[in-house]
Order: C-alpha cells, then sequence, then structure tokens
C-alpha cells in the first residue's frame, strides 16, 4: 500500500468497485500470487548482501538473521539506515525493524514505528503499546483477544500463563513467547545459513575484468585462511558480485576432494570470470563454501618420491575437467548388477570411493564399442530357429559370418517394471560373430522364434 | 656399424632435448621389438593407431588395439581416454584383460576441446597414458601433445575416427607422432577342434616409426575373455611376421596365360 493511494482513502481489502467509486482514474490488475512470490524470492537474493541468512515470510515480508553481521556496517543503525537507503532507491515502500526474535521484529515492522530497533533484551517494553494483532495470532484467537476489549499486548501479557494458555489456546501462547524469546522460533531461510561465508564491500564500484579477478582472489583467499585455520576443506564453492543496480550474479565450483588452496580455487573460477557482465559496477563479493568436511594439512614432501599423491596430480585435473566440461563428462565406470548390457555399466565420479558391487564378468565377452541403441541390421540369413546368421547386411556393407557363437539369451529385468508389461517375448539372444575379414560383431535377434513373423536382428555392439 | 650408432644415440639424445633417453614397453619379441627405437614402444611420447574402411567411423579395432597397448601402463597409473561419441564399454575393456578400475572417461564437445584435454590430462602427475579419439591433429597440435607427455613422461595414444556421417577430411602432410599404427581385425584362429571364435587377432602394420623401421604384424590378444589373468610383459602375442606383403596392394597378382 503506498502512501498516494494512502491518501486517496484506499485501503487493502477494499472492494474493487468500492475503490474505483473513490478512485475513478484507478488502474486495477488482477492478483498475481506467483508473479509477487517470484518478486519476493528475488528481494531474498538481493538481501544476502547484508546476511547470508534471509527467509522469506510470505505474502510481503523477509527475515533477515543479522546476529553476527551488523559489525561489518559497525552497528544496527547504520546497517539499518543502508538498507533502507537501498530499498527507498529502489522505490520499493516498505517497513522494518530489528529486534532480538523474528516475532518482535515483525509485530515492530507491522504494528510499531517504522525503522525501530529493539535494543537487546528489552522488546518487552516495545511491544506493550502495540495491539494484539502485532502477535501474528490466528483470526479466531485475534476476534475473541478483540471481543474481551484487550487492546494492547500489554494487557495478553499480564494474563497468567495458565489461564493465557486456556482461554486463547496454546498456539496462541507459542506466538507470544516467540516474541518475547522466551522460545525458539525456527524460519525456513532460503539459504540454509552457512558460516563459511566471506564478503568484500568496495568504496568505489569495480568493473575492470583485472579488478574483478583481483577482488576474487582476495575474497577466496580469506574463506580460504578461515578454513585453513580451522582445519576444513571444501568441496564447493559460490561466489557472488553484486551490481550497484541490485543483481547477484553467481558464479559456483566444484571440487573432487575437499580442498582449500586459494590459487587452485580461484583459478577453476577465471575461466567464467568473462561471464560475469559487471554492468555499472559490481560493490560487493560475496563468497560460499558448501559440503565443508575436516581435511588434513598437507605435508610438503621432502623425499620427492616418484608415487605422486592423488590431491596433487589427478584431483586437480578431475576438477579442471568436470569444471570446463560439466559434470556428466568425466566419469570412471562402475560395475551395476544387471545383466542387461546397457544397465551394467554405471558412471560413478572419478575420485569417488569404489562402491563394493561384484564385478563384471571377465568371461563373458562383452564388446570395446556398445551402441547406446542397436542399429537394426538386413539381409540376415539364419537357421531357424536359433542358429546364428551366416549373413547380414550392416551400413549397407554385406558380411559374411565365418565364425560364431552364441546365443546367449538375455531378458529384461521383469521385476523392475508393472507386472502387466511382463512378457515372455522380451528376451534377446545374442550372437557373437566374425566375418571373412575378421570384423567380430554383437547381433542379436529380438523375441521369441515365430513362425510366422521374420525374425529382428539387430547390432548392439563391435568387438573389433 | 658403431660410429652410425654412435650417431643415432647422439642424434636421439638431441631429439630428447636433454631429458633422459625414455623408456620403452617392449613387446617381447625380437620381430617387432628389434624395429622400434630402444627395443620396444617408446613410452612418453604419442602413438597415432587408424583404422580402415567402416572402422574409421566405430574405431573398434584401434580401440581394442590401443586398450592392450595401454593395458601394461596402467598397473603404473590412471589412463584418461578421451572420447567424442560416449560409446565405449567397460567391461568389453574388461574382457580384453585392460583394467576398468584405472580408466578415467572424458567426452569431449569438439575437436579442440578432446586434443587440450589430452594435452592437459598428458601433463599431470598420475596419469601413465591417455587415449583420444580426434579426427585429425595438424602438426601444430601433436608438437604441442608431444611437449605434454614430455613433461611427465606420459605416453598419448591418439585413434583417429571420424564423426559418424562426417565428410572425409583432407589427409594432413606430416606429423609429430613417434609410430603410426594402422590397425584391422584378423580372422582368429580357434584351436583344433573348438567351436566358436578364437582370442581376437589384429592386423597391426607399424606405417611410421621415428628411428625405427616399418613392418606389419599379426598380433593375438590371448587371454581374452578369460580369467588367466595376465601376469606377462605384454597382453599382446606376436602370431606371425606379415613383413611387407601385407602392405602391398591386397589384390592377387594375376598372371595371364
Amino acid at each position: 500500500m503506498s502512501p498516494e493511494a494512502a491518501r486517496l482513502g484506499l485501503h487493502p481489502g477494499q472492494k474493487a468497485t468500492d475503490a474505483m467509486a473513490l478512485v475513478p482514474e484507478l488502474i486495477t490488475a488482477e492478483a498475481d500470487p506467483q508473479a509477487d512470490a517470484a518478486a519476493l524470492t528475488a528481494l531474498a537474493d538481493w538481501c544476502v548482501r547484508f546476511s547470508p541468512a534471509v527467509a522469506a515470510d510470505t505474502p510481503d515480508g523477509l527475515f533477515l538473521d543479522v546476529t553476527g553481521v551488523d559489525h561489518l556496517w559497525r552497528g544496527e543503525a547504520e546497517m539499518l539506515a543502508d538498507f533502507r537507503d537501498r530499498l527507498s532507491v529502489n522505490g520499493l515502500p516498505f517497513r522494518c525493524a530489528v529486534a532480538d526474535t523474528p516475532g518482535a521484529a515483525w509485530a515492530l515492522a507491522h504494528f510499531g514505528k517504522e525503522g525501530a530497533i529493539a535494543p537487546p533484551g528489552e522488546q518487552a517494553a516495545l511491544l506493550a503499546p502495540l495491539p494484539p494483532a502485532a502477535l501474528r495470532l490466528e483470526t479466531e484467537t485475534w476476534a475473541q483477544v478483540e471481543r474481551l476489549g484487550i487492546r494492547q499486548v500489554g494487557q495478553l501479557m499480564s494474563i497468567p500463563r495458565g489461564p493465557f494458555a486456556r482461554r486463547f489456546g496454546r498456539a496462541a501462547l507459542t506466538c507470544l513467547d516467540q516474541a518475547l524469546g522466551r522460545e525458539a522460533e525456527a524460519l525456513t531461510f532460503r539459504r540454509p545459513p552457512n558460516p563459511w561465508f566471506a564478503r568484500l564491500a568496495f568504496a568505489e564500484p569495480i568493473s575492470a575484468p583485472e579488478d574483478m579477478a583481483r577482488v576474487m582472489a582476495d575474497v577466496t583467499a580469506k574463506l580460504c585462511a578461515r578454513l585453513e585455520t580451522e582445519g576444513q576443506g571444501a568441496r564447493r564453492f559460490e561466489i557472488a558480485f553484486h551490481r550497484v543496480d541490485g543483481r547477484a550474479l553467481p558464479l559456483a565450483i566444484g571440487l573432487s576432494l575437499p580442498g582449500r588452496d586459494p590459487a587452485r580455487i580461484a583459478k577453476l573460477f577465471a575461466p567464467r570470470l568473462e561471464t560475469v557482465d559487471p554492468g555499472f559496477g559490481i560493490e560487493v563479493v560475496t563468497m560460499m563454501a558448501y559440503a565443508v568436511e575436516p581435511i588434513s594439512g598437507r605435508q610438503v614432501r621432502l623425499d620427492r618420491g616418484r608415487e605422486a599423491t592423488v590431491e596433487e596430480g589427478l584431483a586437480p585435473l578431475v576438477d579442471r575437467l568436470t569444471n570446463r566440461l560439466g559434470e556428466d563428462r568425466v566419469w570412471r565406470a562402475a560395475p551395476v548388477e544387471s545383466h542387461v548390457p546397457e544397465l551394467s555399466v554405471g558412471r560413478v565420479r572419478p575420485l569417488a570411493k569404489p562402491q563394493e558391487t561384484k564385478p563384471w564378468n571377465r568371461e563373458t565377452p562383452r564388446p570395446t564399442r556398445l551402441f547406446r541403441r542397436p542399429e537394426p541390421v538386413d539381409g540376415v540369413i539364419a537357421l531357424t530357429p536359433d542358429d546364428p546368421p551366416t549373413q547380414f547386411r550392416w551400413r549397407g556393407q554385406l558380411h559374411r559370418v565365418r565364425r560364431a557363437e552364441g546365443p546367449e539369451r538375455i531378458g529384461e529385468e521383469w521385476w523392475k517394471g508393472g507386472i502387466e508389461e511382463v512378457q515372455v517375448g522380451h528376451v534377446r539372444d545374442y550372437y557373437r560373430v566374425e566375418d571373412a575379414e575378421g570384423g567380430r560383431f554383437w547381433l542379436f535377434r529380438a523375441g521369441l522364434y515365430d513362425a510366422k513373423d521374420a525374425p529382428k536382428w539387430w547390432l548392439h555392439g563391435i568387438f573389433g | 656399424m658403431s660410429d652410425f650408432r654412435a650417431l643415432r644415440a647422439k642424434i636421439a639424445a638431441i631429439e630428447a632435448s636433454g631429458r633422459a633417453t625414455s623408456e620403452s614397453l617392449p613387446f617381447g619379441d625380437e620381430a617387432i621389438d628389434g624395429c622400434l627405437p630402444g627395443g620396444g614402444l617408446p613410452l612418453g611420447r604419442w602413438h597415432e593407431i587408424v583404422g580402415s574402411g567402416l572402422e574409421v567411423e566405430t574405431a573398434a579395432a584401434p580401440a581394442a588395439f590401443t586398450a592392450l597397448l595401454a593395458a601394461p601402463l596402467a598397473r603404473r597409473g590412471e589412463v584418461v581416454w578421451v572420447l567424442r561419441r560416449d560409446d565405449l564399454c567397460a567391461p568389453g575393456l574388461l574382457g580384453l584383460g585392460f583394467p576398468p578400475e584405472r580408466l578415467i572417461q572424458v567426452c569431449a564437445r569438439d575437436e579442440a576441446e578432446a586434443l587440450s584435454v589430452m594435452e592437459d590430462a598428458l601433463s599431470t602427475t598420475g596419469v601413465a597414458a591417455v587415449v583420444g579419439e580426434v579426427e585429425a591433429c595438424d602438426l601444430t597440435a601433436g608438437r604441442r601433445l608431444q611437449l605434454a607427455c614430455e613433461k611427465q613422461g606420459a605416453t598419448g595414444f591418439l585413434i583417429r575416427r571420424r564423426p559418424y556421417g562426417g565428410q572425409a577430411r583432407r589427409e594432413t602432410t606430416g606429423s609429430a607422432a613417434a609410430t603410426r599404427w594402422a590397425v584391422a581385425s584378423a580372422p582368429s584362429e580357434p584351436p583344433a577342434g573348438e567351436f566358436g571364435l578364437g582370442a581376437p587377432r589384429f592386423r597391426a602394420a607399424l606405417e611410421r616409426c621415428r628411428g625405427g623401421r616399418t613392418g606389419a604384424w599379426l598380433f593375438e590378444a590371448t587371454d581374452a575373455y578369460s580369467w588367466e589373468m595376465t601376469d606377462v610383459a605384454h597382453p599382446l602375442r606376436l602370431v606371425a611376421d606379415l613383413g611387407d606383403r601385407q602392405l602391398a596392394p591386397a589384390q592377387p597378382l594375376r598372371l595371364a596365360g
């Protein structure tokens, strides 16, 4: 509700026709809760520049946990002033307050003096003159409170707890307790609060590529120094460039083993840095570390042995490749317990610990190249019902089979699908054949022998 | 003769640009090791492997042959296989005797990326061999690969493979590769009285060899698809020396009369 609208006598909850009668030139728009939610989310993301812990209070509120971050602005008052300045510049109507508890802050922001800061432990005095609605009570409870002639939170606070709970319900008491800090309130933060956070703010917005590279290295070094002092390493780092116009541009990299080497991490970010458009300038850079776990410090090797450790050779390579190509493009093949050829190979991350699965059988020949989709072959001459083909044509080339072995019958995994879909005919009879030139192929005949239909043959792989 | 050998050693030292003469991986048969410089497949260099016919696109025989060549190296460190098309089947490599648990597969988006990933992997400690499936490699890229090989002594294998349905590119002249092999499957010979296929055989022609002689041989992967794990020096066994005959036109000479 903007002050201009309030001056014209409009208020939320008013009927559209009434409002039109009051202000004939009023432009109305359909409510769009999804767009509102999206806008609130965007605002929550923007607020991360003030505190990493931001929780959305639908439909129109935000909670910021500023515990331990206000000193960056030299106090809550300066922080709130900066916050208000930036919101006003963006033309957003707002009311805000700072208090010990989310409940008290909500009450002060909605009903108290705009921009109020409750001194620690003294929110009760500030809450007392507010109307009972400030306690975020349920509608029925609130109506009952009104009916009893209670006009101020202070009056509610003076009621003994026992009778209060009996009359207004346990939920109302919880609301009061949460406002006064006697009970904890769980907020759903947009991002889970993360203690591994570093932030750099600049007096002047920066935009030159070399400046951005330098501040990225600086913020990385800052966070990594903290990780190092606490003996931790992280697998995932996220950096966000906060632009003057309020947009935050994130970049993320992952490591295959937890690490904290600032040079290495900055190097992984470096190729992506050019995708960040600084616009009119970047004023704040934040960095977070995720999946933090303890790692032992590295000892400098004195013997210069030939055997290289994973940390110095392979892990940086895997990180470079995964961050450049994408996580799904670098893998190690791992056995999966399935007899269906295309399902028997799983992909694991290259440096993951080996799983305890049954290895593949060396004695059942599998091709060197396995096609993702079997390719149809035609011109097959084979004795029915289950002799290997004597010739087949693939990609326009005729292959005369000189030697063959099979069939190896492979059925579907009937226990995985629905019972209706299971059919006896869902089998493949695989043959390993060798043509006159020595080419070795893996062919299969789909389905069981059927006197009426000619069987369909497919090529599934090549042995070479 | 000894003068000649001394001169050769001198040239090798210059070529090696100061580093110690690199190792080599012998096949264990004098017929072939004698052709290769240093008595075996030179390590710390890169080798080119080409197929022919349909194999230019599927590259199955070159891949199997490369896996067999690289299997002894996989015991020393990791092997990185750079693909453009992810159709390499790990159980198949295991069957040939290559340990898939030492294999990291990387799927590159294009040719230039495949080559740069190869280069990156070759210069990493802990990587014993890098296999790349690339359509062409010009002299500059080849030289870069060679420099990357020299950093840590890793061995490169470059399988020439054209993407499916792609147009044939103009053959680039010259190459920085240490050796160039033309590989094709050859009909297997199972022991008498046995059904089915024998151990896989490959006809491999050494078409180029720096500091060595060319030749052509018939190889057999004797221990493929069996549990008799290979503790032998090399999984490839020389079956026959095809000499230069196989390099001559396949058409037999017809005499009139």
